[in-house]
């Protein structure tokens, strides 16, 4: 059984249909890139997937348990922790008070929270920066504080959400070591990017996703050679002159 | 910052003789007058303190909070004059009460954000007083609509909650101030206060790490109101009379409101520091002016309110933290302490 699996999911906003009927799985341990053109319905479906956005039909299986149209906090206590493409600190607090309101999720007692806290902060090379308060973080750390704050929940299911968007070609570099570290210690990962060669990069398994519906799924080699692909991304003039 | 506070000998020793200070304070001071304006500090830094609860950690801005501090007051009024039940009975019949209507008010109001949730808590607390002015009697229970309810007098007894003197008056609120203080720490330092302050900040963030946010704001919400209407019933007596107006109007709750954020909200000490500063304002104002400008301190309060606003946005805590820890900390940690205690109090 995979560990996700989204079946026929269709998201309409009124008139607009912003996700149509997508199917895909996921199987633990992997990393799943998703990508699409701006608009394309990728970040709904990561809604829909997170329950931040109640799917209008279809269901969502994670590990056996219907999650479609489950709260947020639901989903997180069974194991599926999102970050947010516009990164959220709580912005007045330190980072370590930030992770530790992840890893309340695992104990109720704040020393455990703490040692927890540390422990994720240390893994992402960001403890030099605990007691930090985090609105004076930098972009790149600010992505860190919200893959510590998400990994501190202890998730089976980590959905990254663009969370290389806005850094620097360097800073990509440096941020794929550390997703790619994640994924070692046994967290299965959903990743929504737009930045192409990350993406190529980290992903087992790529889903191409436009105009709402899923339009090629398979190898990141198989996948940009894709005619639909490359439609996609780059018009329909680009296909006709490379024949 | 709290583990460092608590590890530092010189907080520690100024804590200890500040509560000494406080405890002490009735053998000095015997002019009543005096011990009714500190009584009253007290007992408003207790009510921001408890309205911090909600105010404060959960991220919204109750205005309504008098009427809990009513429901207090007036349970514990009606069981004394109909069953003659001790005050003290009918404080924890009162807290569990207002508890009961603020989880109702909340479940509802709690998922309202920013004004709107104010504006439903003013609504609210309205509501109430104006049925507590429009009712004469519930069941056996005698309200007497907008005149009010005096409380029958009895002899200097512990288990009436009546005394002769002020100095008991004094004594017990200090201890529900200290008691209060020390479960806001606690709460602070524990999941539910993380859980609050996250829910409060980035509220769709708070939930994507599994908090149930509104959950949270309502347990905050319980525990809010049933401490506030135990203030409620102190009030009531200490006055010994008390009408809708007096205890269940926007006045106090405005004024709650005020004392916390200039004070500073979220923090230990804002409330204590806000009802210092403005408790006196507010007396001063209505022993000189009253007559001419009743309600002149609420516009006092608004300009304070303003200045501190301007300048220092999480409340007067802040410069205070700083030109503590800059002339007092820094300056006696390193030489002999005791030296550093006894200017420390000229200071204070």
């Amino acid at each position: 059984m995979s560990l996700l699996e989204i079946n026929n999911v269709t998201k309409k906003f009124s008139g607009l249909i912003a996700v149509n009927d997508v199917s895909m799985t996921v199987e633990t341990g992997q990393i799943v890139g998703v990508i699409g053109p701006n608009g394309a319905g990728k970040t709904t479906l990561f809604n829909c997937i997170a329950g931040a956005l109640p799917p209008s039909s279809g269901s969502i299986v994670f590990d056996g348990k219907e999650i479609a149209r489950k709260k947020p906090y639901e989903i997180c206590q069974l194991g599926v922790t999102r970050t947010f493409q516009v990164v959220k600190p709580f912005a007045s607090k330190t980072v370590l008070y930030n992770t530790m309101v992840g890893a309340f999720a695992q104990t109720s007692h704040l020393h455990e929270a703490e040692e927890k806290a540390i422990e994720i902060l240390k893994f992402l090379d960001l403890d030099h920066k605990k007691h930090v308060i985090s609105k004076s973080l930098t972009l790149p750390e600010r992505k860190k504080l919200e893959l510590a704050r998400a990994l501190a929940t202890k998730p089976k299911l980590l959905l990254l959400d663009e969370v290389m968007a806005g850094l620097r070609p360097g800073e990509v570099t440096e941020m794929l070591p550390t997703i790619r570290k994640i994924n070692e210690t046994g967290v299965t990962i959903v990743i929504v990017e737009h930045i192409m060669q990350a993406i190529m990069n980290l992903s087992e398994k790529i889903y191409v996703i436009s105009f709402g519906k899923k339009i090629a799924e398979g190898d990141p080699q198989d996948v940009v050679a894709d005619e639909e692909v490359i439609k996609a991304y780059l018009g329909d003039e680009y296909v006709a002159t490379q024949h | 910052m709290k583990k460092y506070l608590n590890q530092n000998p010189v907080v520690l020793k100024l804590t200890i003789l500040l509560l000494a200070v406080l405890f002490l304070l009735p053998l000095v001071v015997t002019s009543p007058t005096l011990m009714q304006i500190f009584i009253l500090v007290i007992l408003y830094a207790y009510f921001t303190s408890t309205w911090n609860f909600v105010g404060g950690f959960a991220g919204v801005l109750p205005l309504g909070h008098a009427a809990f501090v009513g429901i207090g007051a007036y349970t514990s009024t009606v069981l004394l004059q109909t069953y003659g039940l001790s005050p003290w009975i009918g404080m924890i019949v009162g807290g569990i009460l207002a508890s009961i209507v603020g989880v109702i008010i909340g479940i509802r109001t709690l998922k309202l954000r920013g004004a709107y949730f104010a504006l439903a808590t003013i609504a609210i607390g309205e509501g109430i007083r104006v049925l507590f002015e429009n009712v004469k009697e519930v069941g056996p229970f005698k309200i007497n609509g907008p005149s009010g309810i005096s409380i029958p007098l009895s002899e200097n007894s512990f288990t009436a909650f009546q005394f002769d003197t002020k100095a008991p008056y004094y004594y017990i609120i200090l201890i529900m101030l200290l008691v209060v203080l020390l479960l806001t720490y606690f709460m602070m330092n524990s999941k539910i206060g993380y859980y609050l302050a996250a829910g409060g900040e980035e509220p769709e963030a708070a939930e994507a790490l599994g908090i149930k946010v509104s959950r949270y704001k309502v347990i905050a919400m319980a525990i809010s109101c049933f401490l506030t209407a135990l203030g409620g019933t102190f009030y009531a007596q200490l006055m010994l009379y008390f009408y809708p107006k007096s205890i269940l109007g926007l006045d106090l709750s405005y004024e709650i409101a005020f004392i916390a954020l200039i004070g500073g909200r979220g923090t230990i000490l804002g409330p204590v520091l806000g009802a210092l500063l403005l408790r006196p304002v507010s007396e001063l104002t209505r022993i000189y002016i009253g007559d001419m400008l009743p309600g002149l301190h609420l516009v006092i309060f608004g300009l304070i309110l303003i200045v501190v606003m301007r300048y220092y946005p999480k409340g007067l805590v802040v410069p205070v933290k700083i030109l503590f820890n800059r002339h007092i900390i820094d300056r006696f940690s390193k030489q002999d302490p005791s030296n550093g205690i006894t200017s420390t109090d000229k200071a204070d």
